[in-house]
């Protein structure tokens, strides 16, 4: 056992002075244990749905506030919160669940348009910003600001109001929270400023304003937060990383003992560069251990 | 340091290697500033094909390039895009 754990570590005559870890079967069979793993945590999310997931710390109060913080960085009047909106936010966040899609157009044609109509909120201009699998409000804030599209609805001038619908659910087999905004300026508010630009997917500008029938209304709250639901699952993404993270450097520890046997015995070999191998990995570890985790539509 | 005579051998060859990581790291640590996994998961996919590259010219000049060398470094190369396509997510 010894004998044969010492071939696995340090390059000898008998594994033709290349620690077995490091000659390419084992790099194979690594790569064969990762791709079990995903398909372990694919199977689990089929199987048994909402065992994984995503837990976190966003609320509705923090969405608003962080969102009403960058506008006024800006000089931009802060959004009022409205109810209604709130609802058909929440409305859309929970049929992303029951659909089992993430996207602004649900796969039956539904458009985000669709959910201010069902609650009867009638808009001149609204907007929409999607989000998922963020830890926190923060983190959450930060990549809409940096995603062009989604900036320009947080900082649109037109908009008055804000509706926040933060739901836990389970979506493709995972746990997750789902964050929906909506914007908008209510029919027969006083337009601020114009914009004559095309309106990009998440936004929709009514051009000449009908009066709306309310289709249907249901009471769904202010507010749905059920951060609880997903706070038990385990994380699939945290998973993934820790089990790269081990290979990885178990890798990189092997080529620094193997360099370090074959340079000092000055032994002749035909292998790959020891040196070049450790630097490549490490920007891969570094990408194992501070990517970060979140996604916006 | 011992590991640091490989690097002595063929210095020009490491510091083209040494610019392409650390430009790597240096985007990657911009795009994860901005939680952009789209354009962090094409640092990683860039990074690998230069890595093999980069393996092809040093074993060339070095006089040793060899199918079982190469496959070293395509594995890993594929090893890391398989770390990115279902990490950054």
């Amino acid at each position: 056992m010894a004998k044969f754990i010492s071939l696995l570590f340090i390059p000898q005559e008998k594994n033709n002075h290349r620690a077995l870890l490091l000659q390419p079967s084992f790099l194979g069979i690594f790569i064969a244990l990762y791709l079990l793993n995903q398909s372990f945590i694919r199977s689990l999310t089929i199987l048994k749905p909402g065992i994984l997931g995503y837990s976190s710390e966003i609320t509705v109060d923090k969405v608003i506030s962080q969102t009403n913080s960058e506008r006024q960085k800006l000089g931009l009047a802060p959004l009022k919160y409205n109810a209604t909106l709130s609802q058909s936010a929440t409305a859309k966040a929970q049929d992303m669940f029951a659909n089992n899609y993430w996207a602004h157009n649900s796969p039956e044609g539904k458009t985000p348009w669709d959910f201010f109509k069902s609650v009867g909120y009638q808009y001149s201009v609204a907007g929409e910003n999607l989000a998922k699998d963020f830890y926190d409000t923060d983190g959450l804030i930060k990549a809409w600001m940096n995603s062009p599209t989604h900036r320009d609805n947080i900082v649109n001038s037109k908009y008055q109001e804000i509706g926040i619908g933060v739901v836990n659910g389970i979506l493709n087999g995972v746990k997750t929270t789902l964050v929906v905004q909506h914007f908008a300026l209510p029919l027969n508010a006083p337009v601020v400023a114009k914009k004559s630009n095309p309106a990009p997917v998440n936004q929709e500008v009514v051009v000449n304003p009908q009066p709306e029938l309310v289709v249907s209304t249901q009471s769904l709250g202010d507010t749905v937060v059920n951060l609880a639901a997903s706070s038990k699952a385990i994380n699939p993404l945290l998973i993934s990383k820790i089990i790269g993270t081990i290979i990885f450097s178990l890798i990189v520890v092997v080529l620094i003992i193997d360099s370090y046997v074959t340079l000092k015995d000055q032994t002749p070999r035909f292998t790959g560069s020891s040196a070049s191998h450790i630097g490549f990995l490490l920007i891969i570890l570094m990408l194992l251990i501070f990517g970060r985790q979140g996604a916006i539509f | 340091m011992i590991i640091f005579k490989e690097i002595k051998k063929n210095p020009f060859d490491y510091v083209i290697l040494a610019i392409i990581l650390i430009i790597a790291f240096i985007l990657f640590i911009f795009f994860n500033q901005n939680f952009d996994a789209h354009n962090q998961r094409r640092v990683i996919y860039v990074t690998a094909a230069l890595y093999l590259l980069w393996s092809l010219f040093h074993h060339y000049r070095r006089g040793d390039l060899q199918a079982s060398i190469i496959i070293e470094y395509l594995l890993l190369a594929i090893f890391a895009v398989i770390i990115a396509l279902t990490t950054l997510v």
